[in-house]
């Protein structure tokens, strides 16, 4: 069979957005089902990367079988697009969908051209959708082109995969047994990144390019009230061994390598092996990756033998100032801890990524203090986003009843998708100035000391400087212009977003719309 | 107005007869699945949440394409060699003016949706064209007067008649969606069932033109290059969609100095005393700076075949 896997672009050029500018990191959920079904003919697409109307020129000249793709909320619509875009092209092509998003509100992609939904991980799944489609196509295959036997046949066999949603045709959509996700991750086959080659040198973290996109672990053992990971893994963190990763790293051309984990500082042990194995196999790659500022509070020595072995960059969640604010996040971390992390990271020369939130009870002095703050810790790229409570979380449901849309795309952490307590206007013209209000921040961290002290890092990136620089600005210009910000809400917050932050509760709910679905013995 | 086939007036060899309509079944499937009539802005427009705000930069943009579509069917119906296809033409001319709808032409019809998405006075004539607005304007204006009959009649038959009613299929579900009324929307609907008459009629005009191999082939590049124009249009009009609402990007900042060059030329030419020299800067501005819908719209006195 051939399939077709498509990464959708929740960014349009012009449009305001994070992707892009700060990292580009390539489709590792769709290499990694990839690598779960190496007997088939596989092309993968990453919209991110191509013209606007590739997908129509791929389909036609491919004629895939199956078309399947993936997305996180801000994908939603992108995502349908694409697989509508298939399902026109090709009435009798498989059309699914899995990630994130799909996982955690599957009823928002119960439409006419999409076949199957899958929730969870996928490689199982997609290797078992894959059998039973083959076995179909092999059993109709005498017949000239049924598409209603194959339907048939495929919805028959697809009862007994767990961890999807189908359409059965007259029957509608029906659910089957969740997927149990324990298997070890050094027991999954190994992502196909070859067939994102084609894309080599496009992939970037800030200066970091050509780079590489791995992941090492899944799920998180925090229950942060902002984030769903740890939903989407039923609380459960897995880990690869050292020696994987290693043999993952080892693998990759690339100088520059995102280990794209949601929370790779945690394992102490795994990360002391990985210092050994990394020294003893002489791997020389600078890398990046996702961690919390307490783990590296607390273990200074090791983030210094992980700077030795190549750790150049850690995302962190710092999230606010406030004492209080993190507790009501839920985040069980501290201000202090922020600070001594900073300070660690920088004695190792360890770029910091800072993601901060900003509330939307902000007013003009917490936007001062938070920014403050950040030009206080130094971090190199702080990423300031608005507090949303995104589907799926803790905080969705508990704030369900003040969303002001349920517009998907306003859930990109640069809208207030729930009243503002300042007019909409001055709460964007306080967000907005962040990107200029932090600038001494990013100067703090690249001081001519601290570049020195990982002088071959910069060396490496030294050619990619102009580049960034380059499109730091010019999206720098629409961001910083509180215009963006508001123009997106024409038509859709009309009136809505005027509503007076007190009066809130007045905001009439949207219903959601979900309704379970009958579960399937598998 | 009910649909009925264009009569044969002479009897036609059968074998001619069966390849032409192969051809022509082919010629269908091609166009079904061509990219410019699946273009990812079509599905996006059926599968997100559009306003009426973001409709109505769409349908500045497409008005430019509404408003010379009877220009190049008036240009093909003075070229046609024969009365079968001077009919299928008049017909179609004849729904166009407005005969299946009430008397309001098709460039009427789609000013009431323009309204009712809010287009203001003075809007019309003053938008800044994508340039690949400009490029499928042209393009169907060289096709219809710069190349053999055929090519012309494939762009504006089949390459429009065959293709319309797939692409607004994408277009009807997201005006609903965004709250515009069934009579605010009538002209994309109507096109939905008028064009499969028009695609009917066209058929038994084309079986006997298509008779030849040459005359296929002819009929097939004047469509495939009529819907690459449509796909580089539906990617001009993404942008334009996408670019609205982010007022200080850079793309906006070129189009200032694009304005800025549009209206020098404009007023060397109000300046101009020689009614020659008049004629060559205004040639020189639609050829150079060519944004509003005034550069774009065919002129007797400027078109390329005069």
């Amino acid at each position: 069979m051939r399939i077709l896997l498509v990464q959708p672009t929740p960014f349009e050029e012009g449009r305001l957005g994070l992707e892009n500018i700060m990292w580009l990191s390539e489709p590792v959920a769709l290499t990694a089902v990839a690598g779960a079904v190496p007997e088939h003919e596989i092309e993968i697409l990453d919209l991110r990367l191509e013209p606007e109307n590739a997908l129509a020129h791929t389909i036609n000249r491919f004629r895939p079988d199956i078309v399947g793709t993936t997305s996180m909320t801000t994908d939603a619509y992108q995502a349908k697009a694409v697989l509508r875009t298939a399902k026109r092209m090709r009435p009798n092509v498989l059309t699914l969908i899995g990630g994130h998003h799909p996982t955690l509100s599957p009823e928002e992609f119960r439409e006419p051209y999409i076949d199957i939904i899958v929730k969870g991980e996928g490689e199982l799944t997609f290797a078992e959708i894959c059998t039973v489609r083959q076995a179909a196509i092999d059993n109709t295959r005498a017949e000239v082109v049924d598409a209603e036997a194959l339907a048939n046949q495929t919805a028959e066999g697809l009862s007994g995969v767990d961890g999807i949603e189908f359409s059965a045709g007259d029957r509608g959509w029906l659910s089957t047994e969740k997927r149990n996700q324990q298997k070890a991750l050094d027991d999954l086959p190994r992502p196909r990144r070859d067939l994102v080659h084609k894309y080599y040198g496009r992939y970037f973290f800030t200066v970091a390019q050509p780079m590489a996109s791995i992941f090492t672990s899944r799920g998180c053992s925090f229950d942060c009230n902002f984030c769903a990971i740890w939903e989407f893994y039923d609380r459960r963190v897995r880990y690869l061994s050292a020696e994987g990763i290693a043999d993952q790293m080892a693998a990759c051309e690339e100088p520059f390598i995102f280990l794209l984990d949601d929370n790779f500082l945690t394992d102490h042990k795994r990360l002391r092996r990985l210092v050994e194995v990394l020294r003893e196999r002489k791997i020389e790659k600078h890398w990046m990756t996702q961690g919390r500022t307490d783990f590296i509070a607390s273990h200074p020595e090791l983030m210094a033998d992980l700077a030795s072995v190549g750790l150049m960059s850690v995302l962190s969640g710092f999230e606010s100032n406030d004492e209080d604010a993190l507790a009501a996040l839920n985040k069980s971390n501290t201000v202090e801890n922020n600070r001594r992390a900073m300070q660690i990271l920088r004695d190792n020369g360890i770029q910091s990524t800072g993601i901060f939130m900003a509330r939307t009870d902000f007013e003009k002095e917490d936007f001062d203090a938070l920014y403050d703050y950040i030009n206080d810790l130094g971090v190199v790229a702080p990423i300031v986003t608005i507090h949303t409570p995104l589907p799926g979380t803790q905080l969705e449901r508990k704030m369900k009843q003040d969303l002001l849309t349920e517009d998907r795309r306003f859930f990109d952490l640069l809208h207030a998708v729930t009243p503002t307590k300042l007019p909409r206007e001055q709460f964007y013209e306080q967000f907005a100035r962040q990107l200029w209000a932090t600038m001494p921040s990013t100067m703090k961290a690249l001081s001519p000391s601290q570049l020195w002290k990982r002088k071959a890092f910069w060396m490496r990136a030294l050619p990619n400087v102009p580049r960034f620089v380059y499109n730091a600005r010019r999206n720098r210009i629409v961001h910083s212009d509180p215009k963006s910000y508001l123009n997106d809400e024409v038509g859709v917050l009309d009136g809505k977003a005027r509503t007076n932050f007190a009066d809130k509760a007045k905001v009439t709910a949207i219903p959601s719309g979900s309704k379970k679905l009958p579960i399937l013995a598998s | 107005m009910v649909a009925t086939p264009i009569e044969r007036p002479h009897a036609v060899n059968t074998d001619t007869t069966l390849g032409a309509r192969r051809f022509l079944k082919d010629l269908r499937e091609e166009i079904r699945c061509h990219p410019g009539v699946n273009h990812i802005f079509l599905n996006r427009l059926a599968t997100m949440p559009f306003t009426r705000e973001d409709y109505l930069v769409f349908g500045l943009q497409h008005y430019p394409l509404i408003n010379c579509f009877t220009h190049y069917m008036e240009n093909l119906l003075i070229r046609a060699p024969g009365s079968d296809a001077k009919l299928w033409i008049a017909k179609v001319l004849v729904d166009e003016y407005g005969e299946g709808s009430d008397g309001d032409d098709h460039s009427t019809l789609y000013l009431k949706f323009l309204r009712a998405a809010g287009v203001r006075e003075n809007q019309l004539s003053r938008t800044h064209l994508n340039p690949f607005t400009i490029d499928f304007v042209r393009t169907h204006v060289h096709l219809t007067t710069q190349r053999p009959f055929l090519e012309g009649l494939g762009a504006i038959g089949p390459g429009h008649e065959w293709a319309i009613p797939a692409m607004f299929e994408s277009i009807v579900p997201g005006l609903r969606r965004a709250g515009f009324a069934e009579d605010e929307i009538l002209y994309f609907w109507l096109h939905q069932d008028q064009d499969e008459d028009h695609g009917a009629w066209l058929e038994e005009a084309l079986v006997d033109l298509a008779v030849t191999t040459e005359a296929r082939d002819q009929i097939r590049r004047g469509a495939l290059a009529s819907l690459d124009a449509r796909e580089r249009f539906w990617t001009g009009a993404q942008r334009e969609v996408v670019r609205w609402r982010q007022p200080l990007s850079a793309k906006n900042a070129l189009r200032k100095l694009q304005r800025g060059a549009h209206t020098i030329l404009s007023e060397a030419e109000d300046r101009s005393r020689v009614s020659l020299g008049k004629r060559g800067l205004a040639r020189l501005r639609r050829r150079l700076t060519p944004i509003y819908l005034d550069d774009v719209l065919p002129r007797p006195e400027l078109a390329p075949h005069k």
